[in-house]
């Protein structure tokens, strides 16, 4: 009878990780993300100042 | 989002495969009891006798019910009738689960009472009671002022004593310690309760779910990009690794992780573990944050409420971080003789965690055509499909939309006499949404055992999180949440 396998432990799954270096299509997709979501953010920013005043 | 990942003692106690996902659950769960308490709309009292504690001083009269109308019956037998109502509804959806029932219906008994007594303890009048006036009415000297609500940290502090001190005892309880069930749950059930306030302040709320758009750019364009450039960088972790970590710290924690990890074609152990250490930060958060906004944004409140939103990873802490913090600063404020309408702050916390969660289908597509496309390109007949937005969709949010528009049509197309009416059924309702409040407050409590997360050698992963979290996520958020929601305040009560 063969003994039940042990559930796998974070710290042994993370030191068997391998290196991998960033790829131009990872960084394309940060360097969008980041650019676009700032300038929504703008101008959500400048549509909540001029347009959707709080109610006092 | 459904919790999709089973233990494998879960699995070992299921007696068939699950019919439904905690999702549909949800909402078939919130929808009965919100149906139920409708009825009062027809003139049919059906929840009257669920039973809540009020302030007490005497424990004998520590509880009372909804309903004036059934009085005549003692507060024992209506505690009674209120448990065995809830346990027979989670119980017929623990059997669609495949949960095994024995299992299930007593390890939510202990639950159950359990977070029934930390409710009550919460409303003791040395805890509770925040204005001199009341302090004067229940002849007390003094009081900690943290509001009935309370009762939330008095649970998390029994589940994370059981699941620290007696973790065999919390092993048992598993199979009902289910907190995504439980506030998604609640989180339908607040949908009505929310658009009574929306119904009476059309204006305000509009402004909140306005503003609440902030979030989801948030927490998908900037939050994401900063976290997975933070794992994979500096702290050299793989792919199938740095993604699932940026979804759970950014997004919505087990939910988001889960998803990502599908879309990335990511080994299902990666989603557990980071799900772990998600859960396990979420309670940290939970503790410390609606106490940091006590301290520094009490006149600020729907900051504060959208700080919990936009931090606190998960629903079920992130909804209960906006409960805590309602409950922190309405005491607060009412002891300055202001008494802010309460549902206002988690309601702003429910909002932006609905809106983030909303789009998880959609990230997830878009990493996984990135995925397929660019980085691992898929084997011919694993194709991406258009289905899987809806497949990752979180379900439960069509309940809290359902209760949320129902009430709201009625609210504004009837007399100030039926809101009214609807406002009172929607009070009945709120019993079983605190009480599902409490429920996942002990849950979340009972799944944090710190000394198994140590064990696995947690180290490296918790590194990327606190960086993450407590470094960036946690401040950005309030900056955000600063700009967007500073100066509106909810309207006074009465």
């Amino acid at each position: 009878m063969t003994e039940p396998k042990a559930p796998p432990r974070i710290g042994e799954e993370l030191a068997k990780m391998q290196a991998e270096p960033l790829l131009p299509i990872e960084k394309k997709l940060l360097a969008w993300s980041l650019i676009v979501g700032l300038l929504l953010l703008a101008i959500l920013i400048w549509t909540g100042n001029s347009a959707l005043t709080p109610p006092q | 989002m459904a919790q999709q990942t089973a233990t494998g003692e879960d699995l070992a106690l299921s007696p068939q495969a699950p019919l439904i996902n905690e999702d549909w659950l949800a909402v078939g769960t919130g929808l009965v009891i919100f149906l139920l308490a409708l009825a009062l709309l027809a003139g049919v009292d059906l929840l009257g006798w669920a039973t809540a504690p009020r302030t007490w001083v005497e424990i004998g009269k520590s509880v009372r019910q909804a309903s004036p109308a059934y009085g005549e019956y003692g507060p024992l037998a209506l505690l009674l009738a209120t448990y065995v109502f809830v346990l027979a509804l989670l119980s017929i959806g623990a059997a669609l689960l495949g949960v095994h029932l024995g299992r299930f219906v007593l390890g939510f008994s202990v639950i159950y009472w359990l977070s029934y007594l930390a409710w009550v303890l919460g409303n003791y009048a040395y805890v509770a009671v925040t204005t001199p006036a009341d302090m004067q009415r229940l002849a007390i000297g003094w009081s900690l002022r943290l509001t009935g609500e309370s009762g939330y940290l008095i649970a998390l502090l029994f589940g994370l004593a059981i699941a620290n001190l007696a973790p065999s005892l919390a092993r048992w309880l598993s199979a009902a310690a289910r907190p995504e069930l439980y506030i998604k749950t609640a989180i339908v059930l607040l949908g009505g309760f929310l658009a009574v306030k929306a119904a009476e302040q059309l204006s305000l709320a509009s402004t909140v779910m306005v503003r609440g758009l902030a979030a989801i750019i948030e927490a998908y364009l900037i939050y994401w990009a900063v976290v997975y450039f933070v794992a994979r960088k500096w702290f050299g972790f793989s792919r199938e690794w740095a993604a699932p970590l940026a979804s759970g710290i950014s997004i919505c924690g087990v939910s988001a992780a889960i998803a990502t990890a599908g879309a990335i074609r990511a080994r299902p152990l990666v989603p557990i573990m980071v799900s772990s250490l998600v859960v396990f930060f979420a309670m940290v958060e939970l503790l410390i944050l609606p106490f940091l906004a006590r301290s520094f944004l009490a006149d600020q409140p729907l900051v504060a409420a959208a700080w919990m939103g936009l931090a606190v990873k998960t629903d079920g802490a992130a909804v209960a971080s906006g409960a805590v913090t309602e409950a922190l600063l309405l005491g607060d404020a009412a002891a300055r003789g202001v008494k802010w309408s309460p549902g206002w702050m988690v309601g702003t916390t429910t909002t932006i965690k609905v809106f983030i969660d909303i789009f998880i289908g959609v990230w997830a597509f878009i990493l996984a055509y990135l995925w397929t496309r660019h980085i691992e390109p898929r084997r011919a007949g694993d194709e991406l499909r258009l289905r899987e937005i809806w497949e990752r969709f979180p379900k439960f949010v069509l309940g809290f939309l359902a209760t949320f528009l129902l009430v709201l049509g009625i609210g504004l197309a009837s007399s100030p006499a039926v809101l009214k009416t609807v406002d009172g059924a929607m009070a009945q309702a709120n019993v079983f949404r605190q009480l599902f409040f409490l429920l996942t407050f002990l849950s979340i409590g009972l799944m944090s055992d710190v000394r198994q997360l140590w064990q696995e050698g947690i180290g490296r992963l918790a590194a990327v999180y606190v960086v993450s979290l407590f470094g960036f996520v946690i401040w950005v958020g309030l900056l955000i949440s600063w700009l967007f929601f500073y100066g509106i305040k909810p309207p006074l009560a009465g």
